[in-house]
């Protein structure tokens, strides 16, 4: 059992971000299912999270349906991604997200990356604010993102290849998350405290052997 | 006293009062901290806490030249911080002004020890916020030594070595302060306070209840382990964060403004959630009363609350009149009900009186004081 979780960090209702992030999990599903591996999914609307992320930031306190979000995501194994795009990279409240997660949280994380926009002259935000970003915080990030634009949509005869698209980076994320298999949560509080641990017994040596009573 | 001790902590922030927009001057919340503390003494409670800061809109930057202070003009008050900071202040420093401080004040003297997380704070005194953890064990370490030994060789990696030095004053009747360590969030803190022994001081103020019973679950079983005594022999101290009138929605409609404009968490979550998501009590005495006994139910019998009054620009003559809610109607009934129960092996808070019986009693093993009441100074 593999288990996803997806963000969507589209606005309106329906909302073609979280058409494409649906699609995309389908896809992503099919995949692993020709591998007889069956895949649980998890969708993380951010929209309902709104107040609570811009709180978590003003305050460090995330409040329950946030922290339930961010156990979601810390227990997969693998994260789909999608957001869309403003004034040419993610949206402020898709970075603000990821902003407040808990640090390590993404640590050898898979991740499929995937976008929304109105004109294909945006596609490149895959590639320098999502992947970057994710690349930063230590996510695995699959090499074929989805960019998805009105056109793909709306066009008069149809989307130009984005059920292709979706299919090739599918494919490619399930080749990654089957190469990663079951993701061990990193755990930082446990880390932090070995390393202090480490950190005091090496302090107390030498005092230990030089003291001097009174 | 005993039992559980009960006192107020002070960040010491000037704040404009959001109803008139006029802040203090600086002399008036210095003084404001002062009345505040000879108040919480007058009302039967047990400790004053002030913070360290060190940029404005602070002022208390000299935590002991305030205690030695107030301690001239109070007879009973606990002077401690929240929190002395460990990792910028020079420990030879540290171990001098809290002895000072202790001889001034007869023994009524603690501290509890903090990293600081204000980042453009640590260059200011020549170090790094990068290495704050590792300077916080070796000043630490340092600290101890400082304290418990006549004569001092040290070196270390984060100030200069020392050859032959010798603490001056030494520490009153040979016994240093208590010394807590104070948490907001990370489990290390924890850990150095289990691993000395030491009390451990869970902000809890900013945090839901889980993340604080497993802070202090994880410090009780560090304690066990490093053989100070049983989990639930460790001291814990935790704050609390709350604003009373006999009346709850007065309470609520009078403080709802300082709420939303409070530095912290002003701007953010409403009252109403940030009440239901952390320790924040804002009611009448009785609802006080009800939420802080419950803290026990994660915390576990623990030794010492404090509570957060005077900040977000709260007048004074508002902050007093909490002080005589919170010693008339409340911390009665408290000490009362937190006994109730309570496990004859948990211990009390250590003061410098316990700890001098203690030191007595391990010097002469043969006779063990039971008096209870032997103050030694």
């Amino acid at each position: 059992m593999t288990k996803l979780t997806v963000i969507s960090g589209g606005l309106r209702q329906p909302s073609s971000t979280r058409l494409l992030a649906d699609r995309i999990t389908a896809a992503v599903q099919a995949e692993l299912a020709r591998f007889t591996i069956t895949a649980s999914s998890s969708m993380i609307e951010l929209r309902p999270l709104g107040h609570a992320i811009i709180d978590a930031m003003l305050t460090g306190l995330a409040n329950a349906e946030l922290e339930f979000a961010f156990e979601t995501v810390a227990n997969a194994d693998g994260l789909i991604a999608v957001t869309p795009a403003f004034n040419v990279s993610y949206s402020g409240l898709f970075k603000s997200f990821f902003d407040v997660l808990p640090q390590e949280t993404l640590y050898d994380m898979p991740v499929l990356i995937a976008a929304t926009g109105g004109t294909e002259r945006h596609s490149l935000v895959l590639e320098h604010a999502l992947r970057p970003m994710f690349s930063y915080l230590h996510a695995i990030v699959a090499p074929t993102g989805v960019y998805a634009a009105t056109n793909d949509f709306g066009a008069h005869g149809g989307s130009v290849g984005l059920a292709e698209r979706i299919s090739k980076a599918a494919n490619d994320f399930a080749r990654l998350l089957r190469a990663c298999g079951n993701r061990t949560r990193r755990d930082a509080f446990t880390e932090d405290l070995t390393e202090m641990q480490r950190l005091l017994t090496a302090a107390s040596k030498p005092s230990e052997d030089a003291t001097v009573e009174d | 006293m005993a039992g559980m001790q009960f006192g107020i902590f002070s960040v010491g922030d000037v704040t404009p009062d959001p109803l008139t927009g006029v802040a203090p001057s600086e002399v008036e919340r210095i003084r404001a901290m002062v009345t505040i503390a000879k108040k919480a003494e007058e009302v039967g409670l047990d400790v004053f806490a002030t913070g360290e800061h060190h940029n404005p809109p602070f002022v208390p930057s000299s935590p002991t030249t305030l205690l030695g202070y107030i301690a001239g003009q109070t007879e009973r008050l606990i002077l401690s911080t929240s929190t002395t900071l460990i990792t910028t202040n020079d420990p030879v420093k540290i171990a001098e002004d809290f002895s000072m401080l202790q001889h001034l004040a007869g023994g009524r003297v603690d501290l509890m020890l903090g990293r600081g997380n204000t980042g453009p704070v640590y260059p200011w005194f020549g170090q790094d916020i990068r290495d704050a953890i590792p300077l916080t064990v070796e000043h630490y370490g340092l600290l101890r030594r400082l304290w418990r030994e006549k004569v001092v060789d040290w070196s270390g990696k984060y100030r200069t070595p020392l050859q032959g030095f010798t603490l001056a004053p030494q520490p009153l009747d040979g016994v240093p302060p208590f010394v807590w360590h104070g948490s907001i969030r990370t489990p290390e803190v924890a850990e150095i306070a289990a691993y000395y022994g030491d009390g451990f001081f869970a902000n809890h103020i900013f945090w839901p209840p889980s993340h604080t019973r497993r802070m202090v679950q994880l410090y009780r079983e560090r304690f066990e382990h490093y053989g100070h005594g049983s989990g639930d022999q460790a001291i814990v101290g935790l704050g609390g964060h709350v604003f009373m009138r006999p009346n709850s929605q007065d309470a609520v409609a009078e403080f709802r403004p300082y709420f939303d404009n409070a530095p912290v968490y002003g701007h953010g979550p409403s009252l109403e959630e940030f009440a239901a998501q952390t320790p924040l009590t804002v009611g009448s005495p009785q609802q006080v009363i009800d939420r802080t006994l419950g803290f026990r139910n994660y915390a576990g019998d623990y030794q010492r609350q404090f509570f957060l009054l005077d900040h977000a620009g709260l007048p004074l003559k508002t902050v007093l009149e909490q002080l005589d809610l919170l010693g008339e109607q409340v911390i009665p009934v408290l000490r009362k009900e937190f006994q109730v129960g309570r496990s004859q092996h948990v211990p009390d808070a250590p003061t410098h009186e316990s700890l001098v019986r203690t030191k007595t009693a391990e010097t002469k093993p043969s006779k063990i004081s039971s008096s209870g009441q032997g103050q030694q100074s």
